[in-house]
């Protein structure tokens, strides 16, 4: 056991936190955070949860190691079954999902995520990876848990989304409920930097990592979200830590973080 | 609109708004022969998804045959999509993602091709594309979908329109039932009639054989009759056009359980195609002459190194 651990490991433990027992989970794809965080939680506080696989459909799976593609055999071994891309599709219109992580290259104060294009439709400044299923998903899964470790960027976290991918609880075209949707929409999301919960349809600052500074979180974010004096993330157990390192020895994980904060220690008590 | 008839052979035939069926016996073309069947400007689904079973085969094929303005329809995908882009066969890119993921990001022709316009985007969600796809297979105009409404995806498919529904009185979004000219598929096995083995997950590749006006599948192997086992067969015969045997047809997506996929091959491509320097050149090398030019460039060492994919040696594949 090492003494130490690093700011990815904690940030997946805090992650898994989210999800609570017997919940039916979906991570999507490029989300190795996520699948760790679902594997976490289902090998500890989570037992009964159902646990599916981005991209391969595979429920409850033990794999071998995280790849970094996501549909890929390693991510299917030992599961109890595959279920097909309809049946994934199905049970999250009809509500059987109970939560699902999504993430975006911007995210608003009301929950809205944006993976397809930085700047207008008829102006694209970046054209961003593409959404997969999550403007389908985010309006019928039951809580979804939003996660980026892009926080510090200051760009990451904006007044308002330049194009809307998933629905948070209120779009330039109307809340959840004037837009017919059943889901009950963003919960939680989860920074590098510390932990917001969503309150009446906002994002309300919960808790701070204990190496972040009040003044950072307030510097890095682009809409009003309470007060930065609020409790730290609680520290995970050292078997928590044990198991993010097994499930994922290539360190996919990491592929997600900005060099800096892979430098992030704190030391195991 | 449907006839029935059969072919100068006996063979029964349809053609209907979506699958002519086919019974022939023998459907075995050649790589060269089955693509020149796609038509400049087709609509073009491309099975499989991520960096798994790509048509890659079918895709290269396209690249040699200069292919132009494809509209693909897909799920998420990557290298498939990003080749076809660099080498300017494409028009339009209907596709849920593009790319590789956290681990080497946004296809990079995909996003230049996108950023400058040379390209349209009319990027899709999974549920609303499989919709679309069922609409066809029901025979019926279109289906309501769930979600959608509210994010900026709408802007992006001026084909979409809403609905109160005459039931329960909800806004629903319609989307129109989709038929792909062409669907390319990648199995791992099939007969010389057409009846397709693929391992899970099958993403879309069932979907897109039903809902496709023709289905060209490439295969791993071609099967002996009566090597198939009923309960294997995931595609029947009679719904698909074109049978070609291309080994490493997925190459360097995974094609299970045979081979996994080639990362390396993935980021030698990201790091050429953001350089944006003369990728014709570049694709022409790439693609190689023909298939067996192309497997004999990657060597057979590669090849074999791609097949052992047990837990260790994966392991140890991706650290390197």
């Amino acid at each position: 056991m090492t003494d130490w651990y690093s700011l990815d490991e904690w940030f997946c433990a805090r992650l898994a936190q989210t999800i609570h027992d017997a919940e039916m989970v979906f991570h999507g794809f490029a989300s190795p955070c996520a699948t760790i965080a679902m594997h976490l939680a289902k090998r500890t506080h989570a037992p009964h949860m159902v646990l599916i696989e981005g991209a391969t459909y595979a429920v409850n799976p033990d794999p071998w190691f995280i790849p970094p593609t996501s549909n890929d055999r390693a991510l299917m071994h030992d599961a109890s079954y595959v279920m097909s891309f309809e049946e994934l599709f199905d049970a999250g219109a009809r509500g059987d999902l109970d939560r699902m992580f999504l993430s975006g290259a911007q995210i608003d104060r009301l929950g809205n995520t944006n993976v397809t294009l930085i700047g207008t439709r008829d102006a694209i400044g970046v054209k961003l990876g593409g959404g997969g299923g999550g403007c389908n998903l985010s309006a019928t899964v039951g809580a979804l848990t939003l996660w980026t470790t892009r926080h510090r960027s200051a760009r990451t976290l904006v007044d308002r989304c330049d194009f809307v991918t998933d629905l948070g609880h209120r779009t330039p075209d109307g809340t959840r409920a004037e837009l017919g949707h059943r889901g009950g929409g963003p919960e939680m999301l989860v920074t590098e930097l510390g932990v917001f919960k969503f309150c009446d349809g906002v994002a309300v600052l919960v808790e701070r990592f204990p190496d972040v500074e009040p003044a950072e979180i307030e510097r890095a974010t682009g809409f009003a979200f309470g007060t930065a004096d609020v409790p730290l993330v609680p520290p995970p157990p050292a078997e928590v830590i044990e198991l993010v390192r097994a499930l994922d020895p290539l360190g996919v994980r990491q592929r997600e973080f900005a060099p800096r904060e892979l430098a992030r220690m704190f030391e195991l008590r | 609109m449907c006839s029935r008839g059969a072919n100068a052979l006996g063979h029964a035939t349809r053609e209907s708004s979506t699958v002519p069926v086919d019974t022939s016996p023998d459907k075995v073309v050649s790589l060269s022969e089955a693509v020149a069947g796609v038509a400049d400007g087709a609509v073009v689904a491309l099975g499989g998804g991520l960096s798994s079973r790509l048509p890659m085969a079918l895709v290269r094929e396209l690249c040699r045959q200069q292919r132009r303005d494809l509209h693909l329809v897909g799920s998420a995908h990557g290298i498939d999509v990003d080749l076809l882009i660099a080498a300017g066969a494409v028009g339009v890119v209907e596709e849920s993602y593009v790319g590789f993921e956290q681990d080497l990001g946004v296809a990079p022709a995909y996003r230049s091709a996108i950023e400058t316009g040379a390209v349209e985007l009319r990027e899709t969600c999974c549920a609303t594309l499989l919709a679309q796809l069922r609409a066809a297979e029901y025979g019926i105009p279109f289906m309501p979908v769930r979600g959608v409404l509210g994010s900026t995806i709408l802007q992006l498919h001026p084909e979409y329109r809403e609905l109160e529904c005459p039931f329960t009185g909800e806004r629903l979004l319609l989307a129109p039932a989709l038929s792909p000219d062409v669907a390319l598929l990648h199995a791992v096995a099939a007969d010389a009639a057409g009846n397709v083995v693929l391992p899970k997950p099958y993403v879309l590749d069932v979907r897109f054989a039903y809902a496709s006006r023709r289905v060209i599948v490439s295969t791993e192997r071609i099967l002996e009759p009566g090597q198939l086992k009923l309960d294997e067969v995931t595609i029947p015969h009679f719904v698909v056009g074109a049978v070609v045997e291309a080994p490493y047809g997925a190459h360097p997506a995974s094609c299970y359980p045979d081979y996994s996929y080639d990362r390396r091959a993935l980021q030698d491509w990201v790091k050429v195609a953001s350089s944006n320097g003369r990728l014709r050149n570049v694709i022409e090398a790439l693609v190689a002459e023909d298939e067996s030019a192309y497997r004999a460039a990657l060597g057979s060492a590669r090849l074999e190194e791609l097949r052992a994919w047990d837990a260790r040696d994966r392991l140890l594949d991706l650290m390197q």
